[in-house]
């Protein structure tokens, strides 16, 4: 009931940038438009008590429309609920607004998820590279850069001998 | 030519007011305990800014899980928080559990309890001793490190590993408690009382110990919340969330025990708060065991449990279904789950989409050191050096789960 109630209020505030809603999932999920996202945590933060941004991470979808995906986890402490919130973009234009001044908490996690997919957080402080060195100039957790092949024979390598 | 640099100096004195230095602190530093590196800016004594650089130990993790068979994976994560791999194993167990809807029986929760709360011990007393080191009193480290090695012991008699343990499995263990380790877990048990109460009695109300500890890298609970923290870092700062009771698993909802939590989120705060758990962990692992119920020591999960080896080496279908085991061909749910168990430092958690393949479509693991870490320049600003490094080493930043 509380479910619906949220979202129906969700609805009414942020009517077509709520795309997408999956009951069926372990936690609550609602898919919402990339524009929509800042806007849309703050509301969930300040005004329904989801201060606790768990998680931040990035996805991969190749094949799809909106192949990049950001999937937020938020916890009411209150009332001990969790929310997942996903939202995809293009990969032609990633571009997703930072919540780093909504929950500091994303601060490095959006970093992680612009080294490893390449997903542009606009008006993050700081987005640079974080775990990867400076200079790599691909996004390593793209799908289409599958893991060597660790049966392969081709390979001439002095100091592990395969 | 002698008065050049002092010349130098009082000139930019004159321009700017303020002549700040940087420090470079790290990545291998002895008195920061793991590979970080700080760019500090020092107005003397005192930290004006600072800025890490992590990912110098960064393995990769999520990437190689994308590839590797479920089974494998406990073994990346014991590498993530290395001070105590087996709640990252039962974690990850617990998360490919969710996912395939299994419940494993109350015997199995009670020895995983066992384990998760020898292994918060083990890492709480490296933490809180290391507290008692970089403050200056390395007695308390020398006597808290053979509980430690005591309980690596014990971790050796139950999977034969000590560091990277690879615990378990999904749906249970793979062997019950040997005789030997409950004799052991039983004898540590007794002992280790008399250790904490000789360690508190050395720093808890040491005039030293406080007078370094105390209102030194405080953080209030509101920005504490903000930046994500979790765990004795979150508890220390006065909210009282914790996995275990919010969202109980293995049973931990049987059990009875104290959440403790600060007032001031600083060091000595953090330290109690890890102190007071010890005891609550004793008394968990003290309630498990004697209330150990029979029965088996796995649950069926055909999928993931390997069948008995005399079985295998003698009959057809356990040596096949050994085989599709090994060589992960499994069917898994195709699901999206997220699960968190209260690892040492904090929630643990794994977001995990499976697409009904041998491997995770996607796997991120939710560190808890990797998302408070980056609240440190706010918290050591305006302090000491040597403050800041003793704010480190309270917030027990390892840097395994820091880079994953």
């Amino acid at each position: 009931m509380e479910k619906i109630e949220l979202l129906q209020e969700l609805k009414s505030k942020f009517d077509r940038n709520i795309i997408a809603v999956d009951e069926n999932a372990d936690i609550y999920t609602l898919t919402i438009s990339s524009v929509s996202v800042k806007p849309i945590l703050s509301f969930l933060k300040e005004e329904k008590d989801y201060q606790f941004l768990t998680d931040l991470c990035g996805i991969h979808y190749p094949g799809r429309e909106k192949e990049l995906g950001v999937i937020y986890h938020l916890h009411n402490l209150v009332e001990n609920k969790r929310l997942r919130i996903k939202t995809f973009v293009t990969k032609a234009n990633p571009k997703v607004e930072s919540v780093s001044q909504v929950f500091s908490a994303a601060n490095w996690m959006e970093r992680e998820t612009f080294d490893f997919y390449g997903v542009d957080f606009v008006g993050h402080p700081n987005q640079k590279r974080i775990l990867n060195v400076e200079y790599m100039d691909y996004f390593p957790m793209r799908k289409e850069y599958p893991l060597e092949d660790a049966t392969r024979t081709d390979k001439d390598d002095k100091f592990f001998g395969r | 030519m002698k008065t050049t640099y002092s010349e130098h100096h009082l000139d930019l004195t004159k321009q700017d007011e303020q002549v700040y230095s940087t420090l470079n602190l790290g990545p291998t530093h002895p008195a920061t305990h793991g590979i970080f590196q700080n760019i500090l800016m020092m107005n003397g004594e005192t930290i004006v800014d600072a800025e890490q650089t992590i990912g110098y130990i960064h393995r990769a993790f999520e990437k190689i899980a994308e590839r590797r068979p479920y089974y494998q994976i406990t073994t990346l994560t014991d590498r993530l928080n290395y001070c105590s791999s087996p709640i990252n194993n039962i974690g990850w167990h617990l998360a490919v559990e969710k996912l395939l809807g299994v419940e494993p029986g109350k015997r199995v929760d009670y020895m995983r309890i066992i384990v998760m709360e020898l292994a918060r011990i083990a890492d709480h007393l490296v933490c809180n001793s290391v507290i008692g080191v970089d403050s200056g009193a390395l007695t308390g480290f020398v006597y808290l490190f053979e509980e430690r090695e005591a309980i690596y012991e014990i971790y050796e008699e139950l999977c034969g590993a000590r560091l990277t343990t690879n615990l378990g499995r999904v749906g249970g263990f793979d062997r019950d408690f040997s005789p030997l380790a409950i004799q052991k877990i039983k004898a540590l048990m007794k002992r280790i009382p008399k250790v904490l109460h000789e360690f508190e009695n050395l720093l808890m109300r040491n005039r030293i110990f406080m007078d370094r500890t105390v209102s030194v890298g405080g953080l209030s609970a509101e920005r504490a919340l903000n930046y994500g923290f979790s765990g004795p870092n979150l508890r220390a700062t006065g909210i009282d969330y914790d996995v275990r009771v919010m969202e109980p698993y293995c049973s931990y909802n049987d059990f009875e025990f104290i959440v403790p939590v600060g007032q001031s989120g600083d060091v000595y705060d953090r330290f109690c708060v890890r102190q007071t758990e010890m005891w609550e962990s004793i008394k968990l692992i003290n309630n498990a065991l004697d209330n150990l119920p029979e029965g088996k020591f796995n649950t069926e999960v055909p999928a993931f449990f390997l069948p008995p080896k005399e079985d295998v080496y003698s009959k057809m279908e356990p040596l096949i279904a050994h085989f599709k085991m090994i060589m992960g061909e499994i069917d898994v749910p195709e699901k999206e789950i997220y699960k968190a168990v209260e690892a040492a430092n904090g929630e643990l958690g794994f977001y995990l989409v499976a697409d009904g393949g041998r491997s995770p479509y996607r796997l991120h693991f939710r560190r808890p050191g990797f998302i408070y870490y980056q609240a440190f320049p706010e918290i050591i600003k305006g302090s000491s050096l040597s403050d800041a490094i003793l704010t480190m080493s309270s917030m027990n930043v390892i840097a395994g789960e820091l880079d994953a």
